[in-house]
C-alpha cells in the first residue's frame, strides 16, 4: 500500500506550497510532511470519508435551492492543509491592513471632496460610471466612518512565491464560514498534528466581528447595540453562512420581512412588539436593500431602511456604495490610492491589468485574447470569464463582441501560474492550483483573520478555483513562529 | 424573539410531533389489528382520516396506506413530509435550536433519504415506525437537556402540545366513530382489541392500566375518560391543555391567568368546558360531539397562536400607525 506522498510529482512550473524545486518539503512544513506522508493511502481515505461525513451530517453546505425541495451539496474538502510560514504573513498581514485602509479612505474622499478624481489619479469617468457608485450616499458618513467593515482580498502565488493581489471584495464576500467549519473538522480528524504543529487559531473570527460591528453603532444606539444579521432567506446559497455567522456572533438572523421602518429607525418585529435595531451586517447587495430607494421590484430588503441609514441612525455592514471599490476595473488602482492616501509603497502587488475602458489597453486586450484571462467588471463567482488559452475561437470571437461593445465593462490579466498544493485526487495525490482568501475585520481598527480559504481547483491544469465552478477547499494554516 | 423564527419553531415541534403520531398509528393498525377481523375498509381508512385525508381515492389496503402515510412526499401528512419539513423549519432557524439538535435532525432527515430507512421498513416494519417514533423522543430529549428554557423552548412544546390535543382527540374520534358507527352505542360491551388499539395508538396502554379507579367502568368509557380528563398522563387532552396554556403564558412573559393573550384565554375556554364535564355527561351528550368541539377548538387556538406572535402587532413604541404588513406566514398545511 503506497504512502500519501509517494510518487508525488510536482506541477513542472508552478510554485508548490508544500516541496520545493528539490523535491524537499519547505523548511516550514517538514513535520507537517513528515507526518501525513506517513499515512498509507487507505487511512488517508477512511479520514477522508470521516471529514466528509462530518460536512453531510453537520448540513454544512452550498448550492442554490432549485425548488423546494432543493439539493444541498457539501464543499468538496481536501485534507491536505495549505501552509504559511509566520514571517511570510506578518508582511502578508500588513499588506492587507494597508488596502483596507487606502479603500476605506478612497471611498471616503470619492463620496466627498473627490480629491483623487480631481488630481486624475483615478479618472473620473470610470468611478463616477461604475455600476457600484451609489449617487444616494454622496456627502453622507457612514457610522464609525468605515465603508468596508469586511473585506476579502484574493490572493494569489506566482511562480516565483509571491502573494500578488487578484482582486477585492468588498461588498459581501462569502466563505469565511468555511474557513472555520474546516478548521474544526481538520481537528477532528488530525488531532495530533495541531499538537505537533503551532497552528494560529481561527476560531477568533465571529467575536472579532461583533465587536467590530458594534464598535461602529449609531450615536444612540443600546448598550449593547443590537446587532443582527440580514439574511435574503434561506433559499440562498450562502444561507448557511449567515445562518452560521449569526450562531456563533450570538445574534438575530433576520430577514427584510423581519423589519420594519417608523419614523426613520429600525425595528425588528419581536412576539412582544418591535425592537430596534442599530446594526445590520447585511449579506444582500445594494440593489436589494431598500425598495423605495433601489430596486423597486425586490421583496428581499426592508421599505425605508435607506432613510433610516441616512438618517444615521442604522449601520449597515458593508457601507452602501462600496461596490465603487469592488469593481474589477477599479482595482487596479489600488496600489496607487496607497500612494496617494497614506504616502506609503504597497506592500502587496496587484497583477497586472488591462483595462478596456482605455483605448490603449483594450487595443492589447483584443489583440492577445489567446493569452489573457477576461473579466466582466461587476460579475463573481467566475461568472462571464474568458480563460484565453483554453478557449475556443468563437468563444474568443464573442468576447471580442462583447468588449468593443461595452469595453468598460472588461478588464485583463495575463495568465497566472497560480501555486499549487499537493491535493488528494482519484489517481493519488497530485498538484492542484489555488488561491487565498483572507478576511480582514475592520470596525474602530483593523484585524486580519489568520489565514483564510484556500480554494483550489479540482480538475488538472485548471485556474479556475470559485465553488460555483466546482472547485473546493482546504484548511489554510498560518503557523506560530 | 423574532416573531418568524418563534413560528418555525412551533411549526418544527407540530411536524415532530405529526410524524410520531403518525407512525404510532400505523404501527398500531400494523401490528395489532393483523389478526382482528374487521373489514378493510374500515381498519385502514381511518388512519387517513386520524391525518385529515378524506379523499383517498383507492381501496385502502395495508401496503397502500402505509405506503402513503409512510413515504408519499406529495402526501404532506405523510412521515417523510413532515420529517422534511421539520428538518426544513430546523434549518432555517439552526442558530436559534442547539447544534446537537440540528444535527440529529439532519441525520434523520438523511437517514429517511437512504436506503437503509426502506431496508428496515421493508424487513422490520414495526421497528421502523419504533424509530421514527424515537426521532421525535430523542429530539425533545435533546431539545430539553440542550436548548435554553427561553422562549424558543415556550413555542416548541406549545406547538407539541397542540399538535397533541389535536391527534389525541382525533385518534379517539375517528376510532370510535369507525368501530362504532352509531354514537348511542359508545358505551357498550367492545372487543377488547378496540380500546387496547385506541390506548396503544396514543401510547396509554400502562398509564391506563396502573391508573387505580374507585367504581368498575366498561372499558370504552374508562378509555374515553382516560384519554380526555386524566391530569396525569401526557397526551390526554386535559393535560396537554394546561401544558399548552402555560406555554402561552410562558412565552407571552406573564404567569398563568395574567394578562391573557387571546390564545391563552381560548385555552382556558376549552379546559373549561371540559371541566364542567364529567363523562357520562360527554357520552350523553355525544363523544362525536365533544371531540369535534376539541379539534375545532383548537383550530382555533392555532389561529390565535398566529395573530397574536407570529403575525404580532408591530405598531412602534408611541404611535397610532400601523407599518406594514406583519410577517407573512408560511403556506404550511394545518390539520
Amino acid at each position: 500500500m503506497p504512502r500519501l506522498f509517494d510518487g508525488y510529482s510536482a506541477h513542472p512550473a508552478a510554485w508548490d506550497e508544500l516541496f520545493n524545486r528539490t523535491g524537499a518539503p519547505h523548511a516550514h512544513c517538514a513535520t507537517l510532511v513528515d507526518r501525513l506522508g506517513k499515512l498509507k493511502h487507505n487511512e488517508f481515505q477512511l479520514k477522508r470519508s470521516g471529514a466528509d461525513l462530518a460536512f453531510v451530517n453537520q448540513g454544512i453546505t452550498f448550492s442554490v435551492y432549485s425548488d423546494r425541495r432543493g439539493v444541498e451539496k457539501i464543499f468538496p474538502f481536501d485534507l491536505i492543509p495549505r501552509t504559511i510560514p509566520a514571517a511570510e504573513w506578518a508582511a502578508l498581514e500588513k499588506g492587507l491592513v494597508q488596502r483596507v485602509q487606502a479603500l476605506n479612505l478612497f471611498l471616503y474622499d470619492v463620496y466627498h471632496e473627490q480629491k483623487i478624481l480631481r488630481e486624475g489619479v483615478v479618472p473620473a469617468e470610470l468611478v463616477l460610471g461604475s455600476k457600484g457608485f451609489r449617487k444616494e450616499v454622496v456627502g453622507f458618513r457612514p457610522p464609525g466612518g468605515v465603508y468596508v467593515h469586511i473585506c476579502g482580498t484574493d490572493l494569489i502565488r506566482d511562480v516565483d512565491g509571491q502573494f500578488l493581489v487578484l482582486e477585492d471584495n468588498g461588498r459581501t464576500p462569502s466563505g469565511v464560514s468555511y474557513v472555520l467549519e474546516n478548521r474544526a473538522v481538520m481537528k477532528k480528524v488530525f488531532p495530533q498534528l495541531f499538537a505537533d504543529i503551532r497552528v494560529r487559531r481561527v476560531e477568533d473570527y465571529p467575536h472579532r466581528l461583533r465587536e467590530a460591528l458594534a464598535s461602529v453603532a449609531p450615536a444612540g444606539a443600546g448598550a449593547p447595540p443590537c446587532v443582527v444579521v440580514l439574511s435574503p432567506g434561506q433559499y440562498n446559497s450562502a444561507y448557511f453562512e449567515h445562518s452560521f455567522l449569526a450562531r456563533h456572533m450570538g445574534v438575530e438572523l433576520v430577514f427584510g420581512a423581519d423589519l420594519f421602518v417608523h419614523d426613520d429607525i429600525v425595528y425588528l418585529k419581536t412576539t412582544r412588539g418591535p425592537q430596534r435595531v442599530d446594526v445590520i451586517y447585511r449579506r444582500l447587495d445594494d440593489d436589494f436593500l431598500d425598495p423605495e430607494t433601489f430596486r423597486p421590484d425586490s421583496l428581499l430588503g426592508v421599505p425605508g431602511l435607506f432613510r433610516a441609514y441616512r438618517a444615521g441612525n442604522v449601520t449597515l455592514a458593508n457601507a452602501v456604495g462600496t461596490g465603487v471599490a469592488d469593481d474589477k476595473a477599479v482595482y487596479p488602482y489600488v496600489e496607487d490610492m496607497i500612494r496617494f492616501y497614506l504616502s506609503e509603497e504597497p506592500v502587496l502587488k496587484n497583477v497586472p491589468t488591462y483595462i478596456c475602458a482605455r483605448p490603449d489597453d483594450c487595443a492589447y486586450t483584443l489583440a492577445h485574447l489567446g493569452e489573457l484571462v477576461v473579466k466582466a467588471v461587476n460579475e463573481s463567482g467566475g461568472y462571464g470569464m474568458l480563460m484565453g488559452p483554453s478557449s475556443t475561437a468563437a468563444q474568443r470571437a464573442e468576447f471580442a463582441e462583447k468588449i468593443r461593445e461595452n469595453p468598460r465593462n472588461y478588464v485583463a490579466q495575463p495568465v497566472v501560474t497560480l501555486s499549487t498544493c499537493p491535493t488528494w485526487t482519484e489517481e493519488g495525490v497530485a498538484p492542484r492550483h489555488l488561491d487565498l482568501r483572507p478576511y480582514i475585520i475592520t470596525g474602530r481598527s483593523t484585524w486580519v483573520l489568520p489565514g483564510g480559504l484556500t480554494r483550489t481547483a479540482l480538475t488538472k491544469g485548471s485556474l479556475v478555483v470559485n465553488s460555483s465552478q466546482g472547485g473546493g477547499s482546504k484548511d489554510s494554516w498560518v503557523l506560530e513562529k | 424573539m423574532i416573531s418568524r423564527v418563534a413560528e418555525h419553531c412551533f411549526w418544527l415541534a407540530r411536524y415532530l410531533e405529526r410524524s410520531e403520531n403518525t407512525a404510532r398509528v400505523l404501527e398500531v393498525n400494523h401490528t395489532l389489528l393483523l389478526d382482528f377481523h374487521v373489514p378493510v375498509e374500515q381498519q385502514w381508512r381511518p388512519a387517513l382520516i386520524i391525518s385529515g385525508i378524506h379523499d383517498y381515492a383507492e381501496e385502502p389496503t395495508a401496503e397502500r396506506v402505509q405506503a402513503f402515510m409512510t413515504w408519499d412526499r406529495e402526501n404532506p401528512f405523510s412521515i417523510a413530509s413532515s420529517l422534511a419539513w421539520a428538518r426544513e423549519n430546523a434549518r432555517i432557524i439552526r442558530e436559534v435550536i442547539s447544534a446537537e439538535m440540528w444535527e440529529r435532525m439532519n441525520h434523520y432527515h438523511l437517514w429517511m433519504q437512504a436506503p437503509e430507512s426502506r431496508e428496515l421498513y421493508d424487513g422490520n416494519r414495526s421497528e421502523f415506525y419504533a424509530e421514527v417514533r424515537r426521532i421525535n423522543q430523542l429530539l425533545h430529549g435533546i431539545a430539553d437537556a440542550t436548548m435554553s428554557h427561553g422562549e424558543a423552548w415556550e413555542f416548541f412544546k406549545l406547538g407539541t402540545y397542540l399538535e397533541r390535543v389535536s391527534q389525541t382527540a382525533r385518534i379517539m374520534d375517528v376510532k370510535y366513530h369507525t368501530l362504532l358507527p352509531k354514537v348511542e352505542d359508545v358505551g357498550s360491551p367492545v372487543d377488547n382489541a378496540h380500546w387496547v388499539a385506541i390506548l396503544m395508538s396514543c401510547s396509554g396502554y400502562e398509564p391506563f392500566h396502573k391508573k387505580a379507579r374507585a367504581a368498575p367502568m366498561d372499558p370504552a368509557t374508562a378509555v374515553a375518560e382516560f384519554l380526555i380528563f386524566d391530569e396525569q398522563f401526557p397526551r390526554s387532552i386535559k393535560r396537554c391543555l394546561w401544558e399548552c396554556e402555560s406555554a402561552t403564558a410562558a412565552a407571552a412573559g406573564n404567569p398563568v391567568g395574567r394578562d391573557r393573550t387571546k390564545p391563552e384565554r381560548l385555552i382556558g375556554e376549552l379546559i373549561a368546558y371540559l371541566d364542567a364535564r364529567a363523562i357520562p355527561d360527554v357520552i350523553r351528550e355525544g363523544l362525536h360531539e365533544t371531540l369535534t368541539h376539541v379539534v375545532d377548538s383548537v383550530h382555533r387556538i392555532g389561529e390565535a397562536v398566529h395573530a397574536a406572535f407570529f403575525a404580532a402587532d408591530v405598531r412602534p413604541p408611541g404611535s397610532g400607525v400601523r407599518p406594514g404588513p406583519a410577517t407573512v406566514t408560511q403556506s404550511q398545511s394545518q390539520s
